[in-house]
């Protein structure tokens, strides 16, 4: 991984950590060991022989489980996100507090994704846990591993690493089929998005990561190469690494078509604050309400929603490509 | 003779504290569970939980307390001053540069010794700053120039770690914050190990300084005449003082107010004589700290409060009233 390209996905997540460790006011999830329903996974894992598997990480490592997972807990939400999509959700026994999938909802929260409670994960007992790898990896598989516990890194850092991270993770949960077919599905969907903006003009656009300081995503990550696919002209420098910072000078003086506003629960500023401000007056795409919210879960997070989030940038920038 | 029986109550507190810490945690385990996970038993999880996690970290705790308290009673008396603390040596600024380098530069992933020796390090590459300038301004040792080049060094070093965060990745400027904040999350049986040997024999050496330090803070004229040997005393405490708070700072980050208050509260208690003053501070900063670390782990579990915010929270109202108690 010469070049590191990341999603501020699980990491956005991480940076609303201070925040969250301040308010965090009540316990949330408390759970016992021992109070687990027994191995929810073992009814539904008739499909699966109890084969050993083993799959190369994104820190390089081979993981190798006995069979496959039956307790995992994923600290990265795409992970989740994608294990719910292969039909695994019953594999899982924890979330993190950034997962908000109803489908998780009464799972017990271990925290953050980059500050877990190791002791909350450990009553678990998981038999993998998914961890976010990042430019600067954690010490935290270190510690894990030496718990005892099975870890896979994962750093899904652009559309290619969502399609590896599906074949991956159905592998380890013992879901291969599922993930060969929404593998092609998910391909296929991305295809007509990429066929319904042919030939039309590429308006230029910002896509705001996040407003203090100012920054975009480059043109080597997810967003980047999702905004390439739905026909729009980033105006993120290419130069400048994967989230580089932008001045209003900057911005201004590109005049961006079309400003994209991704709002979350964890990232954002409420647009009128954020429109109102000077310099962001100025810029001709404001004054003729050419800004669009978008959702941020959808969009931070490299899983199995990269069609959806493909689609919404589409229909947000070629609203005549559009089908309903 | 008090003085046995107060540190034997002390000595009580911090076994209380300890126990209720390896009790309490963000999973619910009954005192059963619990004892029979001390001794291996019952549960894997629940062992895993009690003698990998909450025991290393209560017994670091309890050492981080002792060598803060210990250090900042040992600059109060050194530099007579009831504002002088732990880090007045700019030892927590260099911890933190040191650590935030380390994390920045993406070493911290090779091994989870090095954000602490990259700490250590920085501690005591700015103590020893702060003793040359103050050597190199004016009296080696004398307490005005002392103080006025450590909040100097450390005003600088602050100004050096926002300038390494406005590069920094944000992956690594969320890791660096987090190591500032402080905390014991990353308290394993290795590191608390090395931490106990290291600060043994710096505790054993302030404790046999007591007698002097008791006549250094009359004066430095008025030790002198009463024999002491001013100039040796005040450098062997200065040093030992900031190398135990260099490695509490590496174990944990920089941890305020227990290295600042508890000597107060002992010496508002029971006076100043560092024979009980030292050993007693050390007993109450261990209780304290793990106290404050388990209401840290417990309050919003599963996710932890900064202990730094716990050590406030709990500390400075106690602190106001027992001032005020001694008021009236």
């Amino acid at each position: 991984m010469s070049i590191p390209r990341r999603t501020p996905t699980d990491r956005a997540a991480g940076l609303a950590l201070l925040a969250a460790l301040l308010l965090a006011g009540c316990s949330e999830g408390r759970s016992a060991p021992g109070g687990e329903p027994a191995d929810a996974g073992a009814s539904t894992a008739a499909s699966t022989a109890d084969v050993a598997v083993t799959i190369v990480d994104d820190a390089g490592r081979e993981v190798r489980l006995a069979r496959p997972a039956r307790r995992i807990v994923s600290l990265l939400p795409s992970g989740t996100e994608t294990l719910l999509a292969l039909g695994a959700g019953e594999r899982l026994v924890g979330r993190t507090r950034y997962d908000r999938d109803p489908r998780v909802a009464h799972l017990p929260s271990i925290g953050g994704g980059l500050d877990p409670s190791i002791e909350a994960l450990l009553a678990l007992r998981p038999d993998l846990v998914l961890v976010f790898e990042g430019a600067t990896p954690s010490a935290l598989r270190e510690r894990l591993e030496s718990l005892g516990i099975a870890v896979a890194a994962l750093a899904p850092q652009d559309t290619a690493d969502v399609f590896r991270n599906l074949e991956r993770l159905g592998r380890l949960s013992g879901r291969e089929p599922a993930a060969d077919s929404l593998g092609r599905r998910l391909r296929a969907e991305l295809d007509a998005v990429r066929a319904s903006v042919a030939g039309r003009a590429q308006p230029s656009v910002l896509y705001v990561v996040g407003t203090e300081p100012l920054r975009t995503a480059g043109p080597e990550t997810f967003i980047g190469q999702l905004l390439g696919l739905a026909g729009a002209r980033s105006i993120a420098p290419t130069q400048r690494g994967d989230w580089p910072q932008l001045s209003l000078e900057e911005v201004v003086r590109q005049q961006p078509d079309v400003i994209l506003l991704p709002q979350g629960e964890d990232v954002g500023t409420a647009p009128a604050r954020l429109l109102g401000r000077p310099g962001w007056r100025e810029l001709r795409a404001v004054r003729e309400g050419r800004v669009v919210v978008l959702a941020a879960d959808l969009l931070h997070r490299p899983g199995p929603g990269i069609a959806a989030a493909a689609r919404a940038l589409r229909d947000a920038l070629h609203p005549a490509a559009a089908r309903p | 003779m008090k003085a046995p029986l107060r540190l034997l109550g002390l000595g009580a507190a911090v076994l209380a504290a300890l126990l209720l810490s390896v009790r309490l945690g963000a999973v619910g385990l009954s005192t059963r569970q619990v004892l029979d996970a001390v001794r291996g038993l019952g549960d894997p999880a629940a062992v895993a939980i009690v003698r990998e996690l909450r025991l290393p970290r209560a017994l670091q705790a309890a050492l981080v307390g002792a060598a803060l308290a210990a250090s900042g009673a040992t600059f109060q008396a050194l530099l007579r001053n009831p504002l002088a603390e732990p880090y007045i040596l700019g030892v927590s600024g260099g911890a933190a540069v040191g650590a935030v380098t380390a994390t920045v530069l993406g070493l911290a992933a090779r091994a989870g010794w090095v954000v602490p020796l990259a700490a250590f390090a920085g501690a005591v590459g700015a103590m020893l700053l702060v003793l040359r300038i103050a050597g190199v301004v004016g009296r080696a040792l004398d307490v005005q120039t002392l103080l006025l080049s450590g909040v100097v060094v450390g005003t600088f070093f602050n100004a050096c770690i926002l300038l390494v965060l406005v590069f920094a990745e944000p992956e690594a400027f969320r890791a660096a914050i987090f190591w500032m904040m402080g905390g014991l999350a990353g308290a394993s049986w290795p590191g608390t190990a090395l931490l106990a040997l290291y600060l043994a024999p710096g505790i054993a050496l302030l404790l046999a300084l007591a007698r002097a330090l008791n006549l250094l803070s009359l004066g430095e004229e008025t030790a002198a005449y009463l024999g002491t040997p001013v100039r040796r005393t005040q450098v062997l405490a200065y040093g030992v003082a900031s190398l135990l708070t260099a490695a509490a700072v590496a174990a944990s980050g920089a941890i305020g107010f227990v290295g600042l208050v508890v000597p107060h509260v002992v010496r508002l208690l029971w006076g100043s004589d560092h024979r009980l003053l030292l050993p007693a501070a050390m007993l109450l900063g261990a209780a304290f700290l793990l106290l404050s670390d388990t209401l840290a782990r417990t309050l919003a579990a599963p996710a932890e409060i900064p202990l730094g915010v716990v050590t406030a929270f709990v500390g400075v109202p106690f602190f106001l009233w027992l001032l005020r108690r001694r008021g009236a």
